[in-house]
């Protein structure tokens, strides 16, 4: 079989990671989407290994799941120090940082 | 033809689930689609002869990233009140697969220019990945090993509960 249906797939994948990115507030969703981004790019490094016939891609595909793997425990606790601070799970309330913006 | 139909069949749960993930208000059934998500890639990776990445990927993006998120979403367990309210959401949705389905496009033409058949390499194994990580690859395995550890204290340091600050601030408002 060919590559081009895992280079669709890939290239399919990174796009809904941007969609739900773009399009959703929850922060367990954009978390998600972002995982789901870096893995889309981890499917294309592991099919390029094997298009080109070296297992160079492979190992890159393997660092990037120890990266996934970081970004998920920061994330996690991030969220949880966000939910402690104002009780919701809205990325649009998180606006401190706004000129102007309500310190409640 | 095995391997084109076990390919259709993982990337049919892999996109299900991944529509799945960004479509439902509620983490958690989100978090069940990237569980679909993450096992149909390991999958990938085993049909693209990669067997120790898709241990790897079973180990810790299952077994550890996914399982950590809903332990996360659990134990935060968000009332109806608490999640965002997104009214417009399939409308935000539509429009912005709209604007990003030519840059889909865009990167696929792109990739298609690369060899178009599989070249025979083999398996890679645990023992070419273990003999590339520890010659070519060992200056970013050892960053990625200080990346771990840092993120490691950082989210001990950020998910840590500061009920000392709390005090602290309560009994000057009393004073």
């Amino acid at each position: 079989m060919s590559p081009n249906a895992f280079y669709l797939l890939a290239s399919l994948l990174f796009s809904i990671g941007l969609v739900g990115l773009v399009s959703r507030k929850n922060l367990f969703v954009l978390y998600m989407s972002i995982e789901l981004m870096l893995s889309a790019v981890s499917l294309l490094l592991a099919t390029l290994s094997k298009v080109l016939g070296e297992a160079g891609g492979s190992v890159i595909s393997l660092l990037i799941i120890g990266v996934i793997a970081s970004e998920a425990a920061v994330f996690l606790a991030m969220i949880i120090n966000l939910y402690r601070s104002k009780k919701t799970l809205d990325s649009d309330r998180f606006n401190a940082l706004r000129e102007g913006a309500r310190n409640d | 033809m095995l391997e084109i139909s076990i390919f259709a069949i993982l990337a049919l749960f892999m996109l299900g689930g991944s529509i799945t993930m960004i479509v439902n208000k509620q983490p958690v059934f989100s978090a069940f689609g990237f569980l679909v998500t993450m096992i149909g890639l390991a999958g990938m990776f085993a049909l693209l002869n990669s067997q120790f990445l898709a241990i790897a990927q079973i180990m810790v993006s299952v077994g550890a990233v996914v399982v950590l998120s809903m332990l996360t979403i659990l134990t935060v367990n968000a009332k109806e009140e608490n999640l965002p309210k997104e009214p417009h959401k399939f409308k935000w949705i539509l429009f912005s697969s709209i604007v990003v389905a030519p840059f889909t496009l865009l990167v696929y033409k792109t990739l298609s220019i690369l060899p178009a058949h599989f070249s025979d390499i083999g398996t890679i194994n645990s023992k070419v990945v273990g003999e590339l990580l520890f010659t070519d690859w060992v200056l970013p395995f050892e960053i990625l090993s200080i990346l771990l550890l840092s993120a490691m204290l950082g989210a001990i340091v950020i998910g840590r509960d500061s009920k000392k600050k709390k005090k602290k601030s309560q009994k000057r408002r009393r004073l």
